[in-house]
């Protein structure tokens, strides 16, 4: 009989909360096992403040009519290649802005993620892997937060906009709790619940009030709940503090030209603000009709490709003037990629078998280009990048060991799935 | 093959019902379990050297013990006649009469539902009135466990009529993922890690785990038309049909048949059954719309019957445990449905005691849940100064946070605003909910436990509770509620925060607290200012961790 120690015991509970609490961000969190390795990975984050913005494509965009051109092929469409800063890198014509960023970018035209389901594709996308039996897994935001978030910080770890649209809903924070639920915003308003409805003055009483109650109670009974209760919500207080963040109207006439004038743009300013106040984690998706292109592709394409374009560049180059990009890695991806082939409705349907995603800045090589498809992009011929292994990739970009382990209950569950590999080549 | 392992047997010594008729158990058999379970929690503390909290006061043990008994706060006119009852005898008294209230049996049903089902928004059974009132009536009539339990696990009828098939219901077409959920919470025992390789800690093989899960391989569940909402769900038995095994995932290769695997009781023999006649037509699929016909031979009423057998060393020792942890906190193994050989239960002895003296009560969870809570271990105080919400050795009470389905309640018991119904002739239950506080409640409340039971805090409950016009709402004054009570101005101020305290925190306050709200009303000039104040007064003690957690 093995002899397993319950590496619970090893630690007073207090002494692991405050090690979790300075290390890793995470108050109360299943994390006995994955300690000492959490603790060394934050340390050094701590260091760097790594960031993720995830720009998610919702409904699939197409990569043949962006990064991945089939030109002089029957199903490469009517949209023509421009060049790129980047020597041999052509893209959609559509995409003027990002192209004299592509010098930036980390191009993978061989995503082969399998699934080209809406719901299970968008899961798939955010988690990295499937559900199975009863462990639900969290999105990479909510892994993200609880590795790089900070807890003395007055803004929540992850926010997130994800407006609906073709995509299915996302995970959520799963198996790590409520605590790295995502912060959901639909427009560049304050969220709910973030506006009071006291007077300054009659606030700060009342909270005064409050302390004293606390204070009295909690004064010789202490307990782990009532003080995470307690920094909740003082954090609470701190994020009404800080709300102004969440409208755009002050700085917006000075960058509107930068990002376009457009919801997509806001939303990218928003993340921008986000990542510099210490976010680590922000999801924007496309505002208003996504990228499922079932009819019309190219007419939808025509329509969608300008805004993106411009509100990712903006952010882009807003991003490196601050000094931002160099810790900040922003995602460009959607739950799956579109057919090569067009359908009867000159359409293109849903495609993840050989598809295209793209990474820049923090932790990723610049003016980069990985993997191959065939002539028409049916399947990939070279470097193919399987989800386990993009999202390892991810992980070990943002300074998060792949391998460290959470736990749900002594069931050992690894950041990113089982067997993954990190794709050496994509690292700077 | 010995009918369970050797690894199994020597630690049956301790694993309870196998020592059910041993001298120790018998020993003990005058004595009243409560005293058991005081005695051994004391020798436990002797032994680690730890100090005990002390008896808790009698207004701790009643917010306590309401919330554990009943899922409710008590009201102010509740609080007061407890804590100004004389009796000596008034704790027993109360639970006496909590255990009849039928708020016990509706409060018994929301936590094993929640056990059997999770909150889980995407469950196909997530909408089961018929599941839960079943549930609610055994609790009422008090029906053993066991028999409750095999019920469940034969699943005759149908779900809306008779509940019991709603929990298979809930596992359409995933027959192995049910048959975990039966080790995991009737057990205590987790296999799923044997479904793609043997357990790399303990004793448990793939064997194992698909010899169960073939138990259940034949069981579809049949549809019947809806009532509402709810699905009426019939579950079918084939006659035929083998899971097959394929060896550890990870060597899978496509299209790999697999050997078929017969059914195996969990570390175990293996069943008994008769061969399926030549001629037998067996069929295949159950036409929905209709209850399916019973199979040849069921190897479902096989398992249900080894389940729930006072002989099964794993039942009952499952079920006292959950028990104990639903009102000491840690289990005595814990988490209490992981129960596997690495996990060593704090107090052996005691678990093993337990478990024989339920059995002898015919499995009456009424009976023991009537012990836990008039035992001195039950009453201790929450002082201290451990950080555990869940001590180690119970020498002190345990923290957790009120439910998703608690909580509404005792805001608005607390506020009285039920009493401001009653007094407007109306019944508080038929009474709208004040803005979304239920809805909100489950979405930012529920499920507040990283899955082992310890409390996570949230941003998002704070800004609801804080910025959210409902919990102000239900503050709000009307006739015969708090606020109008304490609004009185023919009682003094202190007289006020006296019955602010007892309706709130069900305890009188302390001459410091009292000297520090009656100092922020007073500030107040107009009449205005003064509910404002008043209204501040009732928010900040609803939002106290003393409000927030039930210790």
């Amino acid at each position: 009989m093995h002899r397993l120690c319950q590496p619970g015991e090893h630690f007073s509970r207090r002494a692991f909360m405050k090690s979790a609490l300075v290390a890793a961000g995470g108050a109360a969190v299943a994390n006995w096992g994955g300690l000492v390795n959490s603790q060394a990975v934050a340390a050094e984050l701590q260091k760097t403040g790594k960031r993720c913005i995830m720009i998610w494509l919702g409904g699939g965009a197409s990569q043949i009519d962006t990064f991945d051109m089939k030109v002089g092929r029957p199903n490469a469409g009517p949209f023509r290649p421009i060049q790129t800063n980047l020597p041999g890198l052509e893209i959609c014509e559509y995409m003027p802005n990002v192209a004299q960023l592509a010098d930036k970018l980390c191009v993978i035209r061989s995503m082969s993620t399998g699934d080209p389901g809406h719901i299970s594709g968008t899961h798939l996308m955010h988690c990295g892997r499937r559900n199975e039996g009863i462990v639900e897994y969290p999105e990479i935001g909510s892994v993200v937060a609880k590795y790089l978030g900070r807890p003395d910080s007055a803004l929540p770890s992850f926010i997130q906009f994800a407006t609906g649209g073709q995509s299915g809903p996302r995970a959520g924070s799963g198996f790590l709790g409520p605590k790295y639920q995502p912060f959901r915003m639909s427009t560049d308003k304050p969220p709910a619940f973030t506006t009071g409805y006291l007077k300054e003055d009659e606030e700060q009483r009342r909270r005064d009030l409050f302390q004293f109650a606390q204070g009295e109670f909690t004064a010789d009974r202490h307990a782990e709940s009532y003080q995470a209760y307690q920094e909740a919500k003082e954090s609470a207080w701190r994020l009404m503090d800080v709300r102004d963040i969440f409208s755009v109207q002050k700085e917006w006439p000075k960058v509107k030209d930068l990002y376009g004038d457009t919801e997509f743009g806001k939303r990218c300013l928003l993340a921008r603000r986000f990542v510099e106040a210490g976010v680590p984690f922000v999801e924007v998706d496309n505002a208003g009709g996504g990228w499922d292109t079932h009819e019309l592709n190219f007419d939808g394409h025509k329509r969608l490709i300008p805004p993106m374009d411009k509100g990712w560049a903006g952010l882009l180059i807003d991003l490196e003037q601050r000094g931002l990009l160099d810790d900040t890695l922003v995602i460009w991806q959607g739950e799956f990629g579109r057919t090569p082939g067009i359908n009867n409705r000159i359409g293109r349907d849903h495609f993840a078998r050989a598809w295209t995603t793209v990474l820049a800045g923090g932790g990723v090589k610049r003016g980069y280009v990985h993997g191959k498809t065939d002539a028409d992009g049916r399947t990939v011929t070279e470097g193919l990048v399987d989800t386990g292994n993009y999202f390892a990739t991810i992980f070990h970009a943002l300074g998060i060991d792949p391998k460290a382990h959470n736990y749900i209950g002594i069931r050992p569950i690894p950041v990113a799935p089982d067997h993954s590999k990190v794709v050496q080549e994509l690292l700077a | 093959m010995p009918s369970f392992r050797t690894l199994r047997c020597t630690l049956a010594a301790w694993l309870g019902v196998a020592a059910a008729f041993g001298s120790a158990a018998g020993a003990r058999g005058e004595q009243p379990l409560r005293e058991v379970l005081d005695a051994e929690l004391k020798q436990a503390w002797e032994r680690e050297e730890v100090q005990s909290a002390g008896p808790a006061d009698d207004a701790t043990f009643l917010r306590r013990g309401y919330l554990d008994l009943t899922g409710a706060v008590p009201t102010y006119d509740e609080t007061r006649a407890f804590l100004d009852d004389a009796d000596a005898q008034k704790r027993e008294k109360l639970v006496d009469r909590l255990l009849a209230d039928p708020r016990y049996a509706r409060q018994q049903a929301t936590v094993w539902d929640l056990v059997l089902f999770t909150r889980d928004p995407a469950s196909d059974v997530r909408a089961r009135p018929g599941f839960q009132k079943w549930l609610t009536a055994q609790f009422e009539k008090n029906v053993p466990y066991d028999e409750w339990v095999r019920a469940i696990l034969l699943a005759e009828g149908n779900s809306i009529d008779d509940g019991a098939p709603t929990f298979f219901g809930a596992y359409r077409n995933r027959q192995m993922d049910l048959s975990e959920s039966v080790a995991r919470i009737f057990l205590g025992q987790q296999i799923q890690c044997a479904r793609c390789h043997n357990h790399p800690y303990e004793d448990v093989s793939q064997l194992d785990f698909y010899g169960m899960a073939a138990f259940y391989e034949r069981l579809a569940v049949v549809r019947a038309g809806k009532q509402g909402t709810e699905e009426r769900i019939f579950i079918g038995e084939k006659s035929a049909g083998e899971i097959l095994f394929t060896g550890p995932a990870i060597d899978d290769k496509a299209g790999q048949k697999g050997e078929p695997v017969s059914p195996k009781f969990l570390f175990g023999e293996e069943l008994d059954e008769p061969e399926l006649p030549q001629n037998f037509n067996a069929v295949d699929r159950f036409p929905e719309g209709k209850a399916p016909p019973k199979p040849f031979f069921s190897r479902k009423e096989k398992i249900a019957e080894w389940v729930v057998a006072p002989e099964n060393p794993y039942f009952a020792k499952a079920v006292v445990n959950r028990v104990w942890a639903q009102y000491m906190g840690r289990g005595l193994v814990h988490p209490v449905d992981n129960m596997g050989e690495t996990s060593l239960p704090s107090h052996p002895e005691l678990l093993e005691a337990m478990t024989t003296a339920f059995v002898a009560h015919d499995f009456d969870l009424k009976w023991l849940v009537r012990e836990i809570v008039n035992s001195a271990s039950y009453q201790i105080g929450s002082r201290g100064s451990s950080d555990r919400a869940f001590p180690r050795w119970f020498e002190r009470a345990r923290v957790r946070p009120l439910t998703a389905e608690e909580l509404p309640v005792a805001i608005r018991t607390a506020t009285g605003f039920d009493d401001a119904a009653r007094q407007a002739g109306k019944d508080p239950a038929q009474e709208r909910e004040i803005g979304n506080l239920n809805r909100y409640m489950n979405v930012y409340f529920a499920d507040i436990e990283n899955g082992v039971g310890d409390y996570q805090a949230s941003l998002f409950e704070h800004l609801y509770l804080d910025n959210s016009g409902d919990v102000s709402q239900i503050i709000n004054r009307r006739d015969g509620n708090l606020l109008d009570k304490l609004l009185d101005e023919a009682q003094p101020p202190e007289a006020r925060v006296n019955r602010l305290y007892l309706s709130v925190l069900n305890r009188a306050p302390t001459e410091v607290e009292t000297r520090r709200f009656v100092e922020y009303v007073s500030q107040a000039q107009d009449a205005a200012a003064r509910n404002r104040a008043w209204h501040d007064a009732v928010w900040a003690l609803l939002n106290s961790s003393e409000f927030r957690f039930n210790h």
